[in-house]
């Protein structure tokens, strides 16, 4: 399967792996980091889609596009959305 | 039953002043944007209706003149916004 092109504001987690020397007794970590959508849209065009009142406050941005839940690691799945 | 209603209230106050605070961001940096300045507008005269619908009903919301106080239901006596 075509690996797809990540689309930056949902996949917004990259991971990298830190040197792992033989000599090290504990196993290789994967550390994973989050690069907010506002790095990939310069100035906000206008007219964007927005959420409904109620939902905006959940998700605390007015704008979808914006929107980035950081979820806590257990909750993440393998490629870290 | 009074105590849902009181806090759905304030709820929508909630939502309608974080749409506020976004929109008053957003037009910081886009003065020319008039749909967000329509809707900021709107916001704020609708944010006007529940603050007073709520003032008339449970009591003042804020100090130092931005919310007329009353007795007996004073702001001395509460029950608070966060103590709801």
């Amino acid at each position: 399967m075509k690996k797809r092109k990540p689309n930056p504001y949902r996949d917004q987690y990259r991971v990298w792996y830190p040197f792992h020397s033989p000599d090290d007794p504990c196993p290789p970590i994967a550390k994973q980091y989050v690069v907010p959508p506002n790095q990939f849209l310069g100035f906000q065009p206008p007219n964007l889609p927005q959420f409904s009142k109620h939902e905006a406050l959940i998700k605390g941005t007015l704008w979808p596009i914006f929107y980035s839940p950081y979820p806590p690691k257990k909750w993440r799945d393998k490629d870290g959305t | 039953m009074e105590h849902e209603k009181r806090r759905a209230l304030l709820r929508k106050l909630q939502e309608v002043d974080f749409v506020l605070v976004e929109l008053n961001l957003y037009l910081d940096t886009h003065p020319s944007d008039l749909d967000a300045l329509d809707q900021y507008n709107h916001c704020a005269l609708e944010r006007e209706a529940i603050r007073s619908e709520y003032e008339e009903r449970y009591g003042p919301l804020m100090h130092f003149g931005h919310s007329s106080n009353r007795y007996p239901c004073g702001w001395n006596e509460g029950p608070w916004p966060w103590e709801i």
